[in-house]
């Protein structure tokens, strides 16, 4: 019994210590963290995006696309950049569950017609030096300007217009499709999204 | 029924000549292929061919002095890996390509292992693999055969099997009807230097089977098994597979299932564990070629019943008289 | 008390990946380019270091019985930490690095030096024990990067080794290079060891 009482007794005290431990570095690192992710976000948003003076993931309109086969809501956040009291484009992230790796995340920036300004990769779990490919900067550049009708959107292994590195097809194809989707969806919603928009320019 | 053994349970008699005889039977064997790839694909397949023996002659060599082993680059078992390894790639590859799988199959595939005999994989195809994975866009850069002298320049072409697979994906439907069994069949086609012309290959197989080299068994499952399986889903839905014939004058089937799956070292002793084998790589070959990434599966089948071919050994092994007795002693 | 060997044996002698052979998972998974290799070594570093002290300085006190999850719940905290830290602090090392850092905890290596030197040794020599198989455990992965980064992408630390020309092996940054070369070393590895041993 006594030996017991000791085993519990010295356990308890090593994850007392360490959970406070734990909890006083979450406390210090929190806001470190949140920032970290928010810059990032916004940094890949400046990259795709002409120049604003907002702050997009703040001025976001919530748009619902239906339900999925699970009959929960899918709610998408498109994020609204302005500038001198105009929409200079907006942003929104979707994702494609058919890269090599799993799911690649992807933020998607548009004009106001449905106009790419840009696309950045966010996450994704790529096979290094060859999925990876479609992170590369001058790869992505190419979907600058395309739009659902001036592009065949699918790479040109499949008869579309889009470059990617031979070797690598599944990657830049997930990619494609994601980035097609979401034009998709911008058009279908268009209406709404600037209809939200709106209301942050009036208000600034 | 009566079985010719090759490899024979004991006494075992050593003959000296015999790893010789039997290699140069099979480099041989293989000469009616390189000729119709050197027809069809020209100097460069010459030149192929000469790159993948020098290298290999010079890694064996090398890694044999390295490993203090006695140099044995004179039976014929290295000749063997040179051409076929040739025969396993494309006409257009550059130099460094061939010199590369000629590293890889000798040092990677045989001589890390112990040297011949010891190798549990298939050497020619270890180096095809590895090439394919880490080089695609050479590994698939096929061209249409052009008969030498006749001064036309060769443009670039899918195989059979990648065509079918592209059109599959991009149409849904399958359309084979461009490819004329009679050119499938001579070689005339695009594909490695080595396993376009099934009757090349056909010439050298029977060469082999005549010479008792290699037994029947595992060719005549693989390639049956091919057959009966594409053939079932081809009654299923012909618009979406290819019918049996197709499936099995393309791609590396007869060089596979004739030259590579027959290799004594990395394949079954026994009769029986030759039926397993061969139809185990039929079975993944089919499964690979209709539902899997890559157009062709010969390779990866191989590969994969070399892996299994210890313990097919291991259940197939024929009980010899007393051997009851030694199983109980060895507990 | 405090020796200097206890630093150096990790390095050569004791090497955890190339002569313990342990901590495979990261070994193999994150050595795609010799920065992974950096990252994740120091990250192990630093866990092997602080869990060794911790460990040493409680060794007295912990009851043989609940040693392995007093050792597990002091190493988990550590890294949790350092997850935090770096994500917070370092946030393009931790994007890189990202699921492998939770995977320290598993990482043979840092409960073998708790279990096999912390719990027997004073806390001076078990700090110098972490740090050496730290290094060792950093070198082994920088060296495996580097091979597989420069075969597999043509680059090392992301600088270009070769002209336009070379074509990368890609296999090489793909899990069977990572056996492979992981394979090629440890032969080199025994081969030098052979030849030391059979001089005087």
């Amino acid at each position: 019994m006594k030996e017991i009482a000791r085993l519990i007794l010295v356990l308890t005290i090593i994850c007392v210590v360490a959970a406070a431990s734990l909890s006083a570095i979450y406390t210090i690192t929190k806001e470190p963290i949140e920032r970290a992710a928010r810059e990032e976000k916004l940094s890949a948003m400046r990259k795709i995006t002409p120049a604003f003076t907002n702050e997009p993931d703040v001025d976001k309109v919530t748009i619902s696309l239906g339900r999925d086969n699970k009959g929960n809501e899918i709610a998408r956040d498109y994020y609204i950049a302005t500038k001198d009291n105009a929409v200079v484009g907006i942003d929104f992230e979707t994702s494609s569950a058919a890269g090599y790796g799993g799911t690649i995340y992807i933020i998607v920036g548009v004009t106001p017609d449905g106009m790419l300004t840009g696309v950045e990769i966010l996450k994704h779990s790529e096979t290094p030096g060859l999925g990876t490919k479609v992170t590369a900067p001058a790869w992505l550049a190419q979907f600058k300007n395309r739009d659902l009708a001036n592009t065949i959107w699918s790479v040109k292994k499949d008869g579309g217009d889009i470059d990617y590195t031979s070797g690598a097809t599944i990657s830049p194809r997930a990619v494609v499709a994601a980035v097609k989707q979401g034009l998709e969806d911008f058009s279908s919603y268009r209406e709404e999204i600037m209809a939200g928009a709106q209301t942050f320019i009036t208000t600034q | 029924m009566k079985e010719t053994y090759i490899l024979t349970t004991s006494p075992h008699i050593h003959n000296a000549e015999s790893i010789p005889r039997v290699m140069y039977s099979v480099v041989i064997a293989l000469i009616p292929a390189v000729l119709v790839s050197i027809y069809y694909f020209g100097v460069s397949a010459l030149i192929i061919y000469l790159i993948s023996i020098a290298s290999c002659l010079v890694f064996e060599a090398a890694a044999q002095k390295v490993m203090g082993r006695p140099i044995t680059i004179g039976d014929g078992s290295i000749m063997i890996t040179a051409i076929l390894l040739a025969m396993n790639i494309p006409s257009t590859s550059p130099w460094w390509l061939v010199v590369v799988g000629a590293l890889v199959a000798v040092v990677l595939g045989k001589q890390i292992y112990g040297g011949l005999g010891h190798n549990p994989f298939n050497p020619v195809l270890v180096a095809r693999i590895l090439l394919l994975i880490s080089f695609p866009v050479q590994m698939t850069a096929w061209v249409e055969p052009v008969p030498l002298f006749s001064g036309v320049d060769s443009v670039s072409m899918a195989t059979p099997l990648g065509d079918m697979k592209t059109t599959l994906m991009l149409k849904g439907l399958i359309d084979t009807s461009h490819f004329s069994y009679m050119d499938t069949f001579i070689g005339f086609v695009g594909g490695s230097l080595g396993e376009t012309s099934v009757l090349a290959l056909l010439v050298g197989g029977i060469f082999l089977l005549a010479r008792r080299v290699i037994t029947w068994h595992v060719p005549a499952t693989y390639i049956g098994t091919v057959f009966a399986l594409t053939g079932v889903f081809w009654l299923i839905d012909p618009t979406k597979y290819a019918n049996p014939v197709f499936h099995i004058l393309s791609g590396g089937l007869m060089l596979g299932a004739l030259f590579m799956a027959t290799d004594m070292v990395t394949s079954p002793v026994y009769p029986r564990g030759m039926l397993i084998f061969g139809i185990g790589c039929g079975i993944i070959t089919v499964l690979i070629r209709l539902f899997g990434g890559y157009p062709e599966g010969v390779a990866f089948s191989i590969l994969l019943m070399n892996a299994a071919t210890p313990l097919i050994d291991r259940y197939t092994t024929p009980k010899k008289f007393g051997s009851i007795v030694l199983d109980e002693a060895a507990k | 008390m405090a020796d200097f060997k206890d630093f150096t044996k990790g390095i050569w002698s004791e090497n955890p990946v190339f002569k313990i052979v342990l901590g495979m998972c990261p070994v193999l998974a994150v050595t795609t380019a010799a920065e992974n290799g950096v990252g994740m070594g120091l990250a192990t570093t630093f866990v092997l270091v602080c869990s060794n002290i911790v460990v040493s300085g409680v060794r007295t006190v912990i009851p043989d019985k609940v040693r392995l999850p007093a050792f597990i719940v002091i190493i988990a905290s550590f890294v949790t930490i350092v997850d935090l830290v770096m994500n917070g602090f370092f946030h393009q090392l931790h994007k890189v690095l990202g699921i492998f850092i939770p995977l320290i905890v598993v990482n043979c290596i840092i409960l073998g030096r708790a279990e096999a030197f912390a719990s027997k040794n004073s806390i001076a020599s078990s700090a110098l024990d972490g740090l050496g198989m730290g290094v060792g455990f950093t070198l082994s992965l920088v060296v495996l990067g580097s091979i597989r980064e420069a075969l597999g992408n043509g680059t090392i630390f992301g600088v270009s080794l070769f002209g336009q020309g070379f074509v990368p092996m890609l296999v090489m940054i793909l899990p069977p290079g990572a056996f492979v070369t992981l394979g090629l070393l440890l032969g080199v590895m025994n081969r030098i060891e052979q030849a030391r041993d059979k001089k005087p």
